[in-house]
């Protein structure tokens, strides 16, 4: 782990750049056809997720195979107060990230008491059961059949119709979303989660009560998740078991890992590329899900700190610490 | 109102369905006693094993018994390739533990997708080992294929001590699960015991899932269940022993079995999992810890 310095060139490098490029993407998106807005949407909404997920497992160090579980909570959650009681969209979710929240600390409360392995299957098993209740409550959500009649995003009377409008909204949540990790991270709150992926064992000396704050960091990743859902069900207008099924979980992590786990941005490129990829590999088709595994698995093999891991590739100034320090981590 | 018989007659399909959990969770505990390692796809051993039985019957017209013998093999050597492809270069490594529980998830819904590709994904079954039956005692049905199930797992349970106890391979990857860098300085080759753990459990694997297939059905998304029950049934064992998986096996499907007479079906797997929480938080030893004086210390 590095800490971050806080310099000019270092906030160009880090926000600047970032944000500009960002944009870019969204300006490229809006000019080019309806297949390519869906693509980045999804990248977006992903990039909300895997913000998330790169929270919990990036700066706090835990694992959790599970998030899929809080992504479902609130698709179903936004899904149905919005086609079924027509709920304002926004309320919709904001009472499912609510809900996710309240859930997710429930239920992280005794799992997250875990360690290694058994935290791994106990996360794992709760996506698993989100899944079976998905597929099994039948009268709420319709079983395999999913729910459809979403309506898009949008508040009171105004609704975001065109798919562009939605892009420009998604994106921007997803840039406040990166701001407030940031902010997080950078708190008392975020140094004392860094701390405990360092030891937990030391966070503890330093009177850091882990069991608490690893809990926080799973509901702050839980709400990410839940609002990543709603953001996907009122997109795309539809949501079934299989959407928020196992291999949600493979996609998620191989953005991550592409990314790089633990970095601002490495989550958003991560999910942007990995988007991308059914345009490039069009071909590919049924191979979708085996593609992403090996991918995943030789970035899990070869290049386990993801592509930031790659960036002593790009000529930037560094001074002979930096390097060392790169060295070392 | 339940009556006795039905009672009892989930007792006896518990234990059926217990005893392939148990063999599965001896699976886990194989691999993790030689490695530390928890290999998440488990399950796909299971499915594979009933998938390529099926597939050599089907397509190959092979009688069944031949199809069984000839399907363990093949299946141990997928697990093989799983160790040299996948867990082995991580390994070398040094990769973080949750690095390579999902790599083993990865590997497990790759596995899966090349099965829909290949196999499709319709379910299939095939016959009991023995035909006839079930054989009734008192209302109470047994099917055949449960003896061929508590058979087969004793005979496995039987083969393993031996293997464990008798062979200087079974006795190398003991002293591994001891102590890894002991064993390395004692000449035992640990990579070559990693790779062996894998077959064995991946061939324990598809044994399970050839005798579990007469009496329900195979399909590619059958490896999910049986590998997170097999898991619990390791857990509630105390992880890393045979027994206890075994014993755990049993009581986790007869637990199952009940919370079906008394919940309805759909409660099946939020009784499985309730009990991996319960035992996880209560018994972090696995539940026969208590009856252990000593116990060896991991």
């Amino acid at each position: 782990m590095t800490s971050p310095n806080i310099t000019s060139t270092d906030s160009m490098r880090h926000v600047v750049i970032p944000v500009a490029a960002v944009l870019a993407v969204l300006g490229i998106a809006l000019s080019s056809s309806g297949y390519v807005v869906t693509l980045i949407g999804f990248a977006a909404i992903y990039g909300v997720f895997c913000t998330g997920l790169n929270f919990f497992m990036g700066y706090t160090g835990q694992a959790s195979f599970g998030q899929n579980a809080f992504a479902a909570l609130g698709g179903y959650g936004s899904a149905i107060l919005t086609a079924n009681y027509y709920w304002d969209p926004v309320l919709a979710l904001l009472v499912s990230m609510v809900l996710s929240g309240v859930i997710a600390a429930a239920v992280g409360y005794p799992t997250l008491r875990l360690r290694g392995h058994y935290l791994a299957m106990a996360t794992f098993a709760l996506g698993l059961i989100t899944y079976e209740i998905s597929i099994e409550w039948n009268s709420l959500t319709q079983g395999y059949m999913g729910l459809s009649g979403i309506p898009p995003l949008g508040i009171g009377k105004y609704e975001l119709v065109s798919e562009k409008h939605q892009l420009v909204v998604l994106t921007l949540v997803m840039l406040v979303g990166v701001w407030v990790s940031v902010r997080l991270r950078d708190s008392r709150f975020g140094r004392a989660l860094r701390a405990i992926a360092g030891s937990e064992a030391a966070a503890n000396a330093l009177g850091i009560n882990v069991a608490r704050y690893k809990l926080a960091a799973f509901v702050v990743a839980a709400v990410y998740a839940s609002v990543a859902g709603s953001l996907f069900a009122h997109f795309v207008g539809f949501i079934s078991p299989e959407v928020f099924g196992a291999s949600m979980v493979i996609l998620s992590f191989t953005m991550l890992y592409l990314g790089g786990v633990g970095t601002t941005w490495g989550p958003i490129i991560g999910a942007l590329i990995v988007s991308l990829l059914p345009e490039v590999l069009r071909g590919l088709k049924e191979m979708q899900d085996v593609v992403y595994s090996v991918v995943l698995i030789a970035i899990l093999i070869f290049a386990p700190r993801g592509l930031s891991g790659l960036s002593v590739l790009f000529p930037r100034k560094q001074t002979g610490q930096t390097k060392q320090a790169e060295k070392n981590a | 109102m339940i009556d006795l018989t039905q009672i009892l007659q989930s007792l006896v399909n518990g234990v059926g369905v217990g005893l392939i959990y148990g063999l599965v969770g001896i699976g886990f505990c194989v691999i993790y006693n030689a490695s530390g390692i928890v290999n998440f796809a488990q399950g796909v051993f299971v499915m594979l094993g009933g998938m390529v039985c099926h597939t050599l019957l089907t397509r190959l017209g092979v009688p069944l018994v031949v199809a069984a013998i000839l399907s363990v093999p093949v299946v141990a050597g997928i697990g093989m390739i799983i160790e040299i492809c996948v867990v082995r270069p991580m390994w070398n490594r040094g990769a973080a533990l949750f690095a390579i529980i999902l790599a083993t998830i990865a590997t497990q819904i790759m596995i899966e997708r090349i099965t829909i590709l290949t196999l499709g994904d319709q379910p299939r079954t095939f016959g009991e080992f023995t035909a006839g039956g079930p054989l009734k005692i008192a209302n109470i049905a047994i099917s055949y294929q449960l003896f061929w199930i508590l058979g087969c797992g004793a005979l496995m349970v039987l083969l393993l001590f031996l293997f464990f106890t008798k062979t200087k391979a079974g006795r190398a990857l003991r002293a591994c699960s001891q102590n890894r860098e002991a064993a390395a300085l004692l000449g035992i080759p640990v990579h070559h015991m990693l790779l062996l753990s894998f077959a064995l459990s991946a061939g324990l694997g598809a044994v399970a899932g050839i005798l579990v297939t007469p009496t329900q059905y195979t399909a590619f998304n059958v490896g999910t269940p049986f590998g997170v029950n097999g898991f619990i049934a390791a857990i509630i064992g105390g992880f890393g022993s045979a027994g206890g998986a075994l014993a755990g096996g049993v009581l986790l499907g007869v637990a199952q079995a009940a919370a079906i007479v008394v919940f309805g079906a759909g409660f099946k797997n939020v009784a499985a999992l309730s009990m991996l929480l319960v035992v996880l938080l209560m018994f972090p030893q696995g539940i026969f810890s208590a009856f252990k004086s000593g116990g060896k210390g991991h």
